[in-house]
C-alpha cells in the first residue's frame, strides 16, 4: 500500500522549511527531530544575528517553528531516532524510537535535512591551541558571547582591545580531508566583526584571510560595510601559529601583500571554523543507504548533476547542509525544492496504485 | 636565477629619534625593520576622517590601481600600497609619499571601490600644510610665487601680456577693446611667461586670427587658475585666486571662454561652479575642431612628420576629450599620427599634475626616473619624430625628458605649433618675423 506521507528527518531550518512546504503543497509531513527542541544548529549553538538582514536568529527560527506547529498536515516527533529503514519510493517502512518507545511508519518519500556540525579546531593541523589557550575561541563561541552582549576574554573576563579572526580553519585543507570551502565563514566572521565593533567600539578587529569569499550580496551587505563603516581591518595572509606572550596571544603569519613577516599581539583570537557533516547526517546516510561524498556529506545532484536535492536512492531527497556547506538561504531554497519533488513522487506513486 | 637570502634593507634618515632620544648624527643609518609587530588602523582612520579623504579606507587590496599608477611604473607606489603602509604604521601626513601622487586619476578609472585619490590627496595635503608638516620646498616656492605674483613662475604681473609682441598678429586686450567679444581667451601662466609656452600662445593667436575669430585676452588682469596648487593642498590660495578670477571674468561681456591648458579647463569648468561661476569654457582643441572645415584650407604646408600624441590627464581622463586633438593633428597634410601603447583613457601621466610640475627634484629622489622621462621613452619607441602635446606644462617637461633620455631627435610641439607650422610653412614658423 503506497503512502502519501513525506518523512522529513531533522528540524533545523531546512527541515522546518521542507515540512512547511510539503504542507503548503497539500501533502502530509512527518517531521522528526533528535533533540527535544526544534530549530537545529542555529538554536542549539545559540546564534546571534543572521547574515542576511541582520535579524535575530532566535526570532527567525521561532517564526519557522511557528509555521510547522499546530499545522494539521504536519506531525512533529521530537527525541526521535531511526532504527531501521526499508522499502522503495512510495512505500518506505521506517522503524523509529520516539522518546524511548518503538514506532513504525509508512511513508512515500523522505527528505534528509540532518545538517552539519562546526569543525572541531582541536583537529586543526596548525598550532592554534584551541584547547590550551582560553582566549582562542571559535565563531560559535563568539556567537554565544555576542548574543549575550558579553564579548570578553575568557582568561580574565575583560573586554578585548584587539581581536583577530583566522579564516579557513578546518576548510580548504587536504591534510584534514576537508578540501572544500565552507562557504559561510567569511561572511559570518565579517558579520561578527561588525557586531564586535557595535558592542565594543574601542576594540580593534582584524581578519586574516587567504581569500575573502563573500558570495553575492554578502559583498555589499557585509564585507563593504565591515571595512568602510565599521573599520574592520582585513589582512591577506592567514596565521600559521599562535603563541602565548605574557597575558596576550602572539599571532604569527606573513603579511602577503607587504611581503613581510608579522608577529602581532592580540587579546582574543577567533578561529573561523568551517562545516563538516553532522553525526546525524553520517548516521542517517548509513541507515538509508545513501551515497556520501569523500567528505561524508550526502551526495546530491542526480545523474546529470542538475538535480541538487536528489540522492542515490529514489524517493529520498536531501535538503540544506546535509549535502554540503550551505547558508540559510541555500538551505531554505533546497528545502523548498526537496518538498516539491517529494510531494510529486508520492502523488505519482499513489496514482500508479 | 636563484632566490637570494633576503638581505636586510639599510635606511638612512636625516633625523632619528629612539625612545624619545634624538640620536641624529650618531646613528642615522640603520636596518629597516622587516617584521610587522603592530597594525595601526588609527592611521587609516585619521586620514579617512578628513573631509574628502573618506574613500581612503575603502581599499580592499585588489591592486588594479598599482599597474596603472604612473608613479609605480618608475618607483614603488599606488593607492593600494599607501593603504597598507598606513595600516602598518606609516603616517602618510609626514611621508614623502604624500607628495608623489599627480592626481592623474588613472587609479580611480580602474578602482572597483571608488577610492578617489583626486579627492584624497588634496584633502590630506591641505591638512599637512595647515598642521605645519613637511612640504617640499620647491612646491612651497611655487605657492609663494602664486600668492605674490599671481603665477607659479614668479614673473611680474605687468609682463603677463608681454608675449603678444611676438605674435605677428594683433592680440586684443578686452579692457582696451571696450566692447563684447565672442571668445575670451584665457591664455594661462605658462603660455604667458615660459619661452616655449609663449611659442604656443603666439601660434594660437595666429590661428584664431586666421580663422577670423572675434577674441580678446585679459592681458595684465589675467592671473593663474591655481587648480594645481589646490590639488597640491593649497585650497586657500586657490580660493583667493578663484574669487579674483571670477570677478575679473564677470567684468566683461563674452560668450565663451577658450583656455590653452587642461588644468585651467578643469578649474573653470569643474571647480569654479562651486564658487558660483557657471559660464561656458572649452579647451582650445575642442574649440578649434569645430572650425575644422575652415581650418583645413589654411593648412597649406605639409608637415611630413611621424607624430605621436600625449593625452594630458586633465584633458582626457578628467574631462573626456580624446578625439579633438587627434582630429586636429590628422587635418595637417603630410602628418602621420601614430599611437603610443598607453593612449586615451590609459594615457601615461607626464608627472606635472597635482603640483608635480613644481616638485620634479623632490619626486626624482623617490623614483627611478621622472614620469616625463618614462613617457618620452615610450613616445620615442613609436618611431615618432614629434611628440605632440596639448597642455602648456608639457612642452618644457618633455623637451627636458627627451634630452635626458638620449632622444633629442624627437621634437616636442604643442598641437597649436604644429597647426601654425602647417599654416605658415616650416621656415616661417621656425624663424618668426619680428613684429
Amino acid at each position: 500500500m503506497a503512502s502519501d506521507k513525506v518523512l522529513i528527518i531533522g528540524a533545523g531550518p531546512a527541515g522546518l522549511e521542507a515540512a512547511r512546504s510539503v504542507a503548503e503543497l497539500g501533502g502530509e509531513a512527518i517531521l522528526l527531530e533528535q533533540r527535544e527542541r526544534l530549530g537545529g544548529t542555529p538554536d542549539r549553538e545559540r546564534y546571534a544575528k543572521l547574515t542576511h538582514h541582520w535579524r535575530d536568529a532566535s526570532d527567525v527560527i521561532e517564526e519557522m517553528i511557528q509555521a510547522v506547529s499546530n499545522n494539521p498536515r504536519i506531525e512533529v516527533k521530537t527525541q526521535a531516532e531511526i532504527k531501521a529503514f526499508s522499502g522503495s519510493v512510495g512505500n518506505f517502512e521506517v522503524q523509529l524510537e520516539v522518546d524511548g518507545a518503538p514506532e513504525t511508519l509508512q511513508v512515500g518519500a523522505v527528505i534528509v535535512a540532518t545538517g552539519f556540525q562546526h569543525f572541531d579546531p582541536g583537529r586543526a593541523t596548525q598550532s592554534y591551541n584551541y584547547y590550551t589557550f582560553p582566549d582562542v575561541i571559535t565563531l560559535t563561541d563568539l556567537e554565544k558571547m555576542l548574543r549575550e552582549h558579553n564579548v570578553v576574554r575568557p582568561s580574565n573576563g575583560q573586554p578585548p582591545k584587539k581581536v583577530a579572526f583566522i579564516q579557513c580553519v578546518g576548510s580548504r585543507d587536504r591534510r584534514l580531508g576537508n578540501e572544500y570551502c565552507s562557504k559561510v565563514c567569511c561572511g559570518v566572521a565579517s558579520k561578527q566583526a561588525i557586531e564586535i565593533r557595535q558592542q565594543l567600539p574601542d576594540a580593534r578587529v582584524f581578519i586574516f584571510y587567504i581569500d575573502m569569499r563573500m558570495y553575492g550580496y554578502w559583498e555589499n551587505e557585509i564585507y563593504w560595510p565591515a571595512q568602510e563603516k565599521y573599520k574592520v581591518n582585513y589582512v591577506k595572509g592567514v596565521i600559521s601559529e599562535i603563541l602565548q606572550k605574557g597575558d596576550q596571544l602572539l599571532i604569527r603569519g606573513e603579511d602577503t601583500t607587504m611581503g613581510r613577516p608579522m608577529e602581532v599581539t592580540m587579546d582574543l583570537v577567533v578561529l573561523s571554523v568551517g562545516m563538516e557533516p553532522s553525526a546525524g547526517t553520517r548516521a542517517v546516510a548509513q541507515m538509508l543507504g545513501l551515497r556520501q561524498n569523500p567528505y561524508g556529506f550526502i551526495e546530491a545532484g542526480g545523474a546529470g548533476g542538475v538535480d541538487p536535492v536528489a540522492t542515490s536512492r529514489e524517493g529520498v531527497f536531501v535538503a540544506g547542509a546535509a549535502a554540503g556547506p550551505a547558508d540559510l538561504n541555500d538551505s531554505i531554497s533546497s528545502a523548498g525544492l526537496a518538498a516539491a519533488r517529494a510531494v510529486a513522487v508520492v502523488r505519482k506513486a499513489l496514482a500508479l496504485v | 636565477m636563484t632566490i637570494q637570502e633576503q638581505k636586510a634593507v639599510v635606511v638612512e634618515k636625516q633625523r632619528v629619534v629612539v625612545d624619545g632620544v634624538d640620536i641624529s648624527g650618531h646613528w642615522n643609518r640603520m636596518f629597516e625593520q622587516r617584521t610587522i609587530f603592530e597594525y595601526t588602523p588609527e592611521q587609516i582612520e585619521a586620514i579617512a576622517s578628513i573631509a574628502g579623504a573618506e574613500s581612503f579606507a575603502y581599499c580592499y587590496q585588489c591592486a588594479k590601481c598599482v599597474p596603472v599608477c604612473p608613479v609605480d611604473v618608475v618607483g614603488n607606489y599606488g593607492p593600494r600600497k599607501l593603504y597598507r603602509y598606513a595600516q602598518t604604521g606609516v603616517n602618510l601626513m609626514e611621508s614623502p609619499e604624500l607628495w608623489l601622487c599627480t592626481t592623474c586619476a588613472n587609479c580611480l578609472r580602474v578602482c572597483p571601490k571608488e577610492v578617489n585619490m583626486v579627492e584624497i590627496m588634496p584633502a590630506v595635503r591641505e591638512q599637512a600644510i595647515l598642521q605645519g608638516k613637511f612640504v617640499p620646498p620647491e612646491l612651497q616656492q611655487a605657492f609663494e610665487n602664486t600668492a605674490k605674483t599671481g603665477n607659479p613662475l614668479g614673473q611680474p604681473q605687468r609682463k603677463r601680456d608681454a608675449w603678444i609682441a611676438k605674435a605677428d598678429v594683433p592680440v586684443p586686450i578686452i579692457k582696451d577693446l571696450g566692447r563684447p567679444v565672442e571668445v575670451l581667451w584665457y591664455v594661462g601662466s605658462y603660455p604667458s611667461y615660459h619661452p616655449r609656452g609663449v611659442d604656443a600662445a603666439c601660434a594660437a593667436a595666429r590661428i584664431f586670427t586666421a580663422l577670423g575669430i572675434d577674441f580678446a585676452i585679459l592681458g595684465k588682469e589675467e592671473k593663474d587658475d591655481a587648480d594645481s596648487q589646490r590639488l597640491a593642498g593649497e585650497k586657500g590660495l586657490f580660493e583667493m585666486l578663484a574669487e579674483y578670477n571670477i570677478a575679473t571674468f564677470n567684468k566683461y561681456e563674452w560668450k565663451e571662454m577658450v583656455v590653452t591648458g587642461p588644468h585651467e579647463l578643469n578649474a573653470f569648468k569643474n571647480i569654479y561652479p562651486r564658487y558660483g561661476f557657471n559660464r561656458p569654457v572649452v579647451h582650445y582643441t575642442t574649440f578649434l575642431v569645430r572650425y575644422l572645415d575652415q581650418l583645413k584650407p589654411l593648412l597649406k604646408h605639409p608637415v611630413r612628420k611621424r607624430v605621436t600624441y600625449h593625452d594630458p590627464c586633465y584633458l582626457g581622463r578628467h574631462n573626456g576629450e580624446y578625439e579633438a586633438p587627434r582630429l586636429l593633428l590628422q587635418a595637417i597634410p603630410g602628418l602621420e599620427l601614430v599611437e603610443m601603447g598607453r593612449n586615451r583613457q590609459n594615457g601615461y601621466c607626464c608627472g606635472g599634475g597635482g603640483g608635480g610640475m613644481w616638485m620634479d627634484s623632490f619626486t626624482a629622489k623617490h623614483t627611478r626616473m621622472r614620469l616625463s622621462e618614462k613617457r618620452a621613452m615610450e613616445a620615442a619607441s613609436t618611431g615618432a619624430e614629434v611628440l605632440a602635446v596639448a597642455c602648456p606644462f608639457e612642452v618644457s617637461r618633455f623637451e627636458d625628458a627627451m634630452k635626458s633620455t638620449g632622444n633629442e631627435h624627437v621634437g616636442v610641439l604643442d598641437i597649436l605649433e604644429l597647426l601654425d607650422r602647417s599654416m605658415r610653412g616650416e621656415e616661417a614658423a621656425e624663424h618668426p618675423q619680428p613684429s
